[in-house]
């Protein structure tokens, strides 16, 4: 079963269009890849998901539900993380929490669980103005985590973190599934990461979909096309680059 | 809910202080002024309070409405500053409630800041004419009336600073409504009408008739006004 499916979407600005027409299918409890260059349309597409951004054209169901219809329905199952921390600077983590929690109307422990996962406690007090980028990332990755939505959505999730931290973050991405019983679409342009995390990966460019499946299929369908199947790395450059030439772009 | 968690937000950002001494110095204007000239005003003719707001009010009605500017713009620029919006539209929360829990904290805050001059007017009423039977009803009137005539003007500033990402840009819209309020003559209905200008408008010794006109005006303003945030949230929402 599909948490998330896609029909056709389209995100179209004056002159350019950011997404064409992609069919996503990110099946219930999996953690879903998706890769693509700098202005691939990763983040617009996942803006569209929550509301963020008004499609052009096509549709998308979360769950089963049918956005714009069901906007709020659709927001209360999924935590999310976009592009950079969103934050009060002007209130400590704890408070920047809190306001979610009251939005969410989850339990008051949550704030708690949610800063112990992303290990955030010892700074719960500290203004988040005062945070370090990392520990700003941390905090947004807590404000998407509280509560433990069925859905999560995380945009380039461990930008800003030592290598610790990142190794942190994706094995705890890695787990969730498993731990809360929820979906995972997280994107990266750090293909190393997404191969670590990834049970099916979509590959976006110039807002097209280039491919959608497991690792193993595209190692399949790249070594169809004559592409190198080395690693996750090579695939993915052979594919951008095709898909560029085919274009034009470059 | 709303309003709390609208009040949670506004820690630390100098909110509460920036109300309480505006409304403090607003307040002194109407002491100070009777301390130093009392014999100006002993004389004339009419109730104390009217005296008093007459002198006064004008000068005490613009420093509420920059109050009332400065408040709104800070209100907006804790959501923008830190994107801390962009996380709010991805939260199960509509746009228009928490316009309108701003929109209620504001207007708690112009209450509160009445308050304190209304217990200015009372002191010197007190202090220089001596109160009589009747003062506290009519002081009551008079604030209940300047506080009706803030409304719009109070829903105005926040669509403008919710309009605007930089606050920079609405304070300063804010601050040219405010000296173009001051620009047009209180005395010419129309040009009153101008949701900066309404709370220049003093109740006290002004024709009943005119002042339920005003009244019903602000009631329309308000209407007109929170339909534009409605259609306002819709049309930004097509264009992201």
């Amino acid at each position: 079963m599909n948490v998330i499916e896609t029909k056709n979407l389209t995100k179209s600005y004056a002159g350019f269009t950011a997404v064409s027409g992609i069919n996503l299918h990110i099946p219930k409890g999996s953690v879903y890849g998706f890769l693509g260059p700098n202005g691939a349309g990763k983040s617009t597409t996942m803006k569209m998901f929550l509301g963020l951004s008004k499609p052009t054209d096509g549709s998308f169901t979360v769950d089963g539900k049918m956005y714009p219809e069901n906007r709020v329905q659709i927001l209360k199952e999924i935590g999310s993380f976009i592009e950079a921390p969103a934050f009060y600077g002007n209130l400590s983590g704890e408070e920047n929490l809190e306001i979610i929690r009251r939005i969410l109307g989850l339990p008051k422990s949550s704030v708690a669980e949610a800063l112990e996962i992303v290990g955030l406690t010892q700074f719960k007090k500290r203004l988040a103005k005062k945070y370090s980028l990392g520990m700003k990332q941390r905090l947004g990755l807590a404000g998407a985590l509280i509560g433990k939505p069925p859905i999560l959505i995380l945009d380039e999730p461990t930008n800003g973190l030592d290598p610790v931290g990142i190794h942190e973050i994706r094995t705890l991405i890695r787990s969730l599934p498993e731990k809360f019983n929820c979906t995972v679409l997280v994107s990266s342009h750090l293909l190393s990461e997404i191969e670590l995390m990834a049970d099916i990966i979509g590959i976006l460019n110039h807002g097209h979909l280039l491919f959608e499946g497991t690792p193993g299929q595209l190692k399949f369908a790249a070594a169809s096309k004559g592409c190198p199947t080395d690693n996750l790395e090579d695939i993915f450059l052979a594919l951008i680059d095709a898909d560029n030439r085919q274009r034009g772009t470059v | 809910m709303s309003v709390s968690l609208e009040w949670k937000k506004v820690k630390r950002t100098g909110f509460l202080p920036a109300f309480f001494g505006g409304g403090t110095l607003a307040a002194i204007v109407p002491i100070i002024n009777m301390a130093v000239r009392p014999e100006r005003y002993l004389n004339q003719q009419g109730s104390p309070v009217q005296i008093l707001l007459d002198a006064n009010w004008q000068m005490m009605a613009m420093l509420n409405v920059l109050l009332i500017v400065a408040g709104t713009c800070l209100l907006y620029h804790t959501e923008y500053a830190d994107n801390a919006m962009q996380k709010l539209k991805s939260l199960p929360v509509r746009e228009s409630s928490v316009f309108l829990g701003k929109a209620v904290l504001t207007i708690l805050m112009s209450f509160f800041v009445l308050v304190i001059e209304a217990v200015a007017v009372a002191f010197c009423t007190f202090h220089w004419f001596g109160i009589e039977k009747g003062f506290f009803s009519e002081l009551c009137r008079c604030f209940g009336y300047s506080l009706l005539l803030m409304l719009p003007c109070v829903i105005l500033s926040l669509l403008i600073s919710e309009a605007c990402k930089n606050m920079w840009v609405s304070l300063g819209i804010g601050v040219v409504c405010v000296f173009t309020a001051t620009m047009l003559p209180t005395t010419n209905f129309v040009l009153s009408l101008f949701p900066f200008a309404m709370p220049f408008q003093v109740f006290a010794g002004a024709d009943v008739a005119k002042s339920m006109h005003y009244i019903y005006g602000a009631i329309a303003e308000l209407a007109v006004c929170s339909l534009a945030q409605l259609l306002f949230v819709k049309v930004r929402r097509g264009f992201e």
